[in-house]
């Protein structure tokens, strides 16, 4: 998979995109709306400062308890280009995959907000060479690249309905 | 080298060989279901992978139980869609009233031990209780299934379980679940399977087990498995579930971490306001004011919940100032709570009995809003702030026997304080 490279944008610990990145509580939202508003209660003016191609960048369990899908059409929305985060709810872990959106789990700590990060999914490492920081995450297995290469699940279906991974 | 219960049905459906940890497996999943809070957002998934045909969809149920009642048009419309789905493939439809998607899938039939299956809900996890390897997923992946058969799996590491004794009367499966959340945390079992052992699995009757299982979810746990025995053998013959094909771990499996609770020991528990893991005996805590008492969810909702709460209210009335909801997981629990007449305790104590759903769990449905400042315990599973609809009410947890002790009292009670909280089904 190709490196990539953008904008820190940084959230805390145990962040629920239930209840700051879905319309579960906002019925009749919809997604375009709720990319302009997204994790507002716990980071005012995040949304609105967020660009495309940004990365975002959490704190441990990031999308914990029962995550909807929707969360991840929300940051595609926004142009978020990758997470990385210490821990990630397991649901959203699963989501984000099956919607092509890269996740990398290592320690996020000194990485503050307009740090450029750069993200080798294939290796695992994370640099941010301004802070002379250098992480390794655990690679993310091939089948994963080939989910996130498609795009997601459904993509990769359309193209492999024969389930070939590899 | 062992393997692991999860290692071992991911395994057998993914080639034949047991998996190992960590590994990514595609494999063929045995039944899955879409509840209607997810099923908006499956139904476009199956259309945005617009498959010739569905061959698996006959073994995907449809359950209408969050939005059970409708609260407004959207979700009476995705009612509709569900049931126009259901009819257009055949597939199994649970209609509102009918139950919670937890409790409808193992009392139709639709699993047997060794099985995989997946639903859109957290709380899929119940499914171990009958030895089945049950996880939550989303819309995506139930298309995937639908069209395929298969799914994606990236196989856990296993937490192994041992609970060293039968618990004491008036103490439940929650507050062992309960007791692991104030060990672990919250997400403390993330991406991990649990193992459930012992000699305190084995006393538990299939209800209790059930919420074992169904309570994983909050420790972030994917799957929660207990062995099969002849406890729920005869329960899934008397309901009509396939042939079980039970799967043991290896004596030599390997495992992240082992756990022993002396459950024989174990008080009841009861997690504070807000947060899930933020968890306390019972007794420790028992001056508490209580205005609202909620029995009910997929996690408490089941029959055995409901007469250990007609043994503590029998001839009884609730405190003053103190309402009380209850409600039956499935039809199946309230046709036979009604014949029991546990209704008749529950009215005449001051309590109102609703259809069966997943009904004061989250204020979807406006079952029950909390008002300003007021104090609920409820038998349901997860106490976030707003939960039921208001940020400056709280919501405690804890099992149907405290909540209907509590309910009598008008504070958090111990049930083994109180007659019939002792109440305990012959096994």
């Amino acid at each position: 998979m190709n490196i990539i490279k953008g904008s820190a944008r940084v959230l805390g610990d145990e962040v629920s995109t239930d209840i700051h990145c879905s319309s579960k509580y906002l019925p009749g939202k919809d997604t375009a709306y709720i990319a302009t508003v997204a994790f507002e209660q716990v980071a005012p003016g995040f949304a609105k400062a967020f660009k495309k191609g940004d990365v975002l960048v959490a704190g441990k369990n990031f999308g914990i308890n029962s995550s909807r899908e929707q969360a991840v059409h929300i940051m595609h929305q926004m142009g978020v280009a990758a997470i990385v985060a210490p821990s990630f709810g397991r649901q959203f872990f699963r989501n984000a995959i099956n919607n092509g959106l890269a996740v990398i789990e290592c320690d996020t700590g000194g990485i503050s907000a307009g740090d450029v990060i750069e993200i080798d999914p294939s290796s695992g490492r994370v640099t941010v060479a301004a802070r002379n920081i250098t992480r390794a995450a655990p690679p993310l297995p091939a089948a994963v690249q080939a989910l996130l290469k498609a795009g997601g699940l459904i993509p990769f279906l359309q193209k492999h309905p024969d389930w070939n991974l590899s | 080298m062992g393997h692991t219960i999860a290692e071992k049905i991911l395994g057998h459906h993914a080639g034949g060989k047991p998996a190992k940890a960590g590994e990514i497996v595609v494999a063929d999943v045995d039944f899955a279901m879409i509840h209607d809070a997810r099923a908006g957002n499956a139904l476009k998934m199956i259309e945005k992978l617009g498959a010739k045909s569905l061959p698996h969809v006959k073994r995907t149920a449809l359950v209408l139980d969050h939005y059970s009642p409708p609260p407004n048009m959207e979700a009476a419309n995705t009612h509709v869609a569900m049931r126009e789905f259901a009819e257009k493939h055949g597939s199994p439809i649970y209609d509102v009233g009918d139950g919670i998607c937890h409790q409808v899938l193992p009392e139709g039939g639709h699993l047997t031990c060794g099985d995989l299956v997946v639903g859109t809900d957290t709380h899929s996890t119940t499914y171990g209780a009958f030895n089945a390897f049950g996880t939550g997923v989303e819309g995506t992946d139930v298309s995937a299934v639908m069209m395929t058969g298969k799914l994606w799996f990236r196989v856990p590491d296993t937490i192994h379980i041992d609970l060293q004794g039968a618990l004491q009367p008036g103490v439940w499966a929650k507050d062992v679940t309960l007791h692991m959340l104030s060990q672990l945390g919250a997400e403390g079992a993330n991406y991990q399977a649990l193992e459930y052992v012992g000699s305190g699995v084995s006393a538990m009757a299939i209800d209790d087990r059930m919420t074992l299982s169904n309570h994983a979810a909050e420790l972030g746990a994917k799957a929660a498995l207990l062995e099969a025995d002849e406890k729920n053998l005869a329960w899934l013959k008397a309901h009509h579930a396939a042939t079980p094909k039970p799967v043991k771990a290896d004596a030599d499996a390997i495992y992240t971490r082992r756990i022993v609770i002396d459950t024989a020991k174990l008080p009841p528990q009861v997690a504070r306001q807000h947060h899930i893991d933020d968890v306390v005996g019972v007794p420790e805590v028992s001056g508490q004011k209580i205005q609202v008492a909620l029995i009910g969810t997929c996690t408490n909702g089941r029959l055995d919940d409901i007469r250990q709460a007609a043994a503590i209210l029998k001839g009884r009335k609730l405190a003053k100032g103190v309402r009380m909801i209850v409600t039956p997981a499935s039809r199946a629990i309230y046709l036979a709570a009604m014949r029991e007449g546990l209704f008749d305790i529950l009215t005449s104590a001051g309590a109102s009995v609703e259809a069966a759903g997943c009904g004061t769990c989250v204020n979807i449905t406006g079952h029950y809003i909390a008002g300003d400042k007021q104090v609920v315990i409820s038998s349901a599973n997860r106490n976030f702030k707003g939960r039921l609809g208001n940020p400056s009410s709280e919501i405690w947890i804890g099992s149907a026997a405290t909540v209907a002790a509590s309910a009598l009292t008008g504070f958090v009670t111990d049930a083994r304080t109180v007659a019939g909280g002792d109440w305990r089904a012959a096994a």
